[in-house]
């Protein structure tokens, strides 16, 4: 199964009732909650929620990079072309993540080891992984810092992280992820420390490396405008759970879950100058204190009795939709 | 990198002649004539006295006074104690014994904070570390004198396990006692930097990425942790050298070792101000070297400080 150039459109990671919890001295605290995704070949899977929804704990659960204690998978699989990497033994683990899949963070600064120049940390995939002299593994460095566009690559090489601008540095981080030509990279807010006009060259960056490998991106982040500018998927995360799955110019055209919805319409846009910005009221609540049934009701304006009764599953709502509203179980079109 | 250790060194000078000028004030302010107490109720004759005065220069005013040492000392010409030792003479006896003590006391503080810093930065919250911390904050509060002297009482004159005092019985049994009680001073304050600064470097984010690279926890252990977390540890490791230097004084006379710190405490009782100029230059000179070789070093270690 593993093993080969991943098929286009082969389903590469694939993420089923995942759930993740943390021990805290006032007891378990479930941050992950049932959830299921899955990315294709060629794909980008965008995972779109607040912070304290769980996205960035949810994928570093899987890569087991998640600090294990406090935090504990408490069940679901996570599939890599089959292999389930949450069974896995740590060491066997290590094969994969890091060489098949593998992770860009958002603060490159503090995500890179500021005492190590950005050559000898790509140069350690290589070494790692394929078993380079440093030398060599230098040399790719170089070729890795050229691919990402980093001027004058042969002599930045040596040069270590705090040398580097905001935008320059995440590309050094890039050119680690891509150092080993992944199948799946895992991208946790990848632009948000970054001013605009940087963050849409380091979008443009992905699209254009996605096009030449093919790689499968999972794309965290809490940004609409980042999911409609490169997202094929998306995965809206309220309070540890999946409340809304769509294609994703599908979702940003017709939300079904009230949630999604909000979210879309407290985004800026030209058509609300002048007007006051929407916004969600209330605020996201604390894990330590759930409301029943839908974790949304207490923000949500088609709130019923009902829905504090159950937690809504995620329902079937159109072709390759759903969410979890017992208010909303068909497309809007089809309601009215 | 010469020319920064040039400049450092240049920066050093005046600082270095503020510090014996005011050391050797405060030794010049103390009240009462040094010639006279030392020859205690015997008269000494007009003529004896000022010929005295006149070799240790006690006739000057103050300033040249100091400038005359300051002079003696750039000359090598160290001359005599008031009571007539040849100082030249003490210092090759004396260095020696403190240079063992500060070395033999380093390597026990060293070993222990490095030991217990990081085993508690890595067990943290768990028996030892608490331990640990409940220990290093009884000693931070512990003065040096009190535990110098009951490490003499519970040791030396009770268990009779090490020499009570005086350097007799040689390196290293007499040296046992005072550095012992000069490192458990030490270690508690890098034990905690290094257990903190270890805590740090385990939770940034840079050794999250080691992990997601899929190396191994050995190599992110020495590849990436350990780098990361030597330094502020190493940053201390220069000051701390005065706080050896300065327990050191009070370590030699409390268990009567023949070392420099007695020296300087004989010599600040007796108000030779030579000798207090002569020493506290080559404290002075001995910590600015110290921490020039830490500084080199930090720049070798953390390329963010190269840059700077």
């Amino acid at each position: 199964m593993s093993g080969g150039r991943p098929q286009p459109g082969e389903v590469l990671l694939d993420v089923t009732d995942l759930s993740v919890e943390v021990d805290t001295v006032r007891g378990p605290l479930r941050l992950v909650d049932g959830v299921s995704w899955q990315v294709r070949a060629g794909q980008t899977l965008a995972i779109l929620g607040e912070s304290g929804s769980g996205k960035t704990v949810s994928v570093q659960a899987l890569t087991g990079i998640l600090d294990m204690p406090p935090c504990r998978i408490t069940g679901g699989t996570a599939r890599f072309r089959g292999q389930d990497l949450i069974a896995m033994q740590p060491r066997e683990r290590r094969r994969i993540v890091g060489d098949r899949i593998t992770m860009v963070f958002q603060d490159a600064l503090s995500a890179l080891n500021p005492v190590q120049s950005v050559g000898r940390q790509i140069a350690e995939c290589y070494e790692v992984h394929r078993g380079m002299s440093r030398r060599d593994g230098m040399r790719r460095a170089v070729e890795m810092l050229d691919r990402v566009r980093i001027p004058a690559a042969a002599s930045r090489v040596s040069d270590y992280p705090h040398q580097f601008s905001g935008g320059m540095r995440q590309r050094v981080m890039m050119a680690m992820a891509l150092a080993l030509d992944p199948d799946v990279v895992i991208a946790d807010e990848p632009t948000t420390a970054l001013d605009v006009t940087v963050q849409a060259q380091i979008l443009e960056l992905i699209a254009e490396l996605q096009a030449e490998t093919h790689m499968a991106v999972v794309l965290i982040t809490h940004d609409l405008g980042v999911v409609a500018d490169v997202a094929h998927d998306v995965v809206v995360m309220y309070a540890g759970r999946v409340v809304e799955r769509a294609a994703t110019l599908q979702a940003l055209d017709s939300p079904v879950h009230p949630y999604t919805e909000g979210l879309l319409r407290s985004m800026p846009s030209a058509d609300l100058k002048g007007l006051e910005l929407p916004a969600i009221p209330g605020t996201p609540p604390s894990l330590y204190a759930l409301p029943s049934g839908c974790a949304f009701r207490p923000r949500c304006p088609l709130a019923v009795g009902a829905c504090a009764d159950v937690v809504p599953p995620l329902l079937h709502v159109g072709p390759g939709r759903e969410a979890a509203c017992i208010e909303r179980t068909a497309l809007p079109g089809v309601i009215a | 990198m010469i020319r920064f250790v040039v400049r450092r060194i240049l920066a050093a000078v005046p600082i270095g002649l503020v510090v014996t000028l005011g050391v050797f004030a405060l030794v010049f302010a103390m009240p009462g004539d040094p010639l006279r107490e030392l020859a205690g109720d015997k008269p000494i004759p007009a003529s004896v006295l000022a010929a005295k005065r006149a070799q240790f220069h006690l006739d000057r005013p103050f300033l040249v006074q100091y400038g005359l040492y300051m002079k003696d000392m750039a000359a090598g010409q160290f001359g005599s104690t008031f009571d007539g030792q040849d100082i030249g003479e003490q210092l090759k006896l004396r260095v020696p014994v403190t240079l063992r003590l500060a070395l033999l006391a380093n390597a026990f503080q060293w070993i222990i904070a490095l030991l217990f810093g990081t085993y508690a930065g890595f067990k943290r919250n768990g028996a030892a570390d608490r331990l640990l911390m409940a220990s290093t904050l009884f000693v931070l509060a512990v003065p040096l004198l009190v535990l110098a002297f009951t490490a003499q009482y519970v040791l030396g004159v009770q268990l009779k396990v090490l020499p009570v005092s005086g350097a007799g019985a040689g390196f290293p049994q007499s040296y046992l006692l005072p550095a012992m009680a000069l490192a458990v001073v030490g270690f508690a304050g890098i034990a905690r930097v290094l257990r903190t600064s270890i805590v740090e470097s385990v939770n940034s984010d840079f050794v999250k990425t080691a992990r997601a690279k899929g190396l191994g926890e050995q190599r992110v252990l020495w590849r990436h942790i350990v780098p990361n977390a030597i330094l502020p540890v190493v940053t201390i490791a220069g000051y701390d050298f005065a706080g050896i230097f300065a327990g050191a004084v009070l370590t030699e006379s409390i268990f009567n070792l023949p070392g420099l710190g007695q020296f300087l405490f004989q010599a600040i009782r007796l108000k030779e101000g030579g000798v207090v100029v002569l020493l506290s230059m080559l404290a002075f000179v001995t910590f600015v070297l110290i921490n020039l070789a830490v500084d080199v070093l930090y720049g070798v270690l953390d390329p963010r400080v190269r840059h700077g």
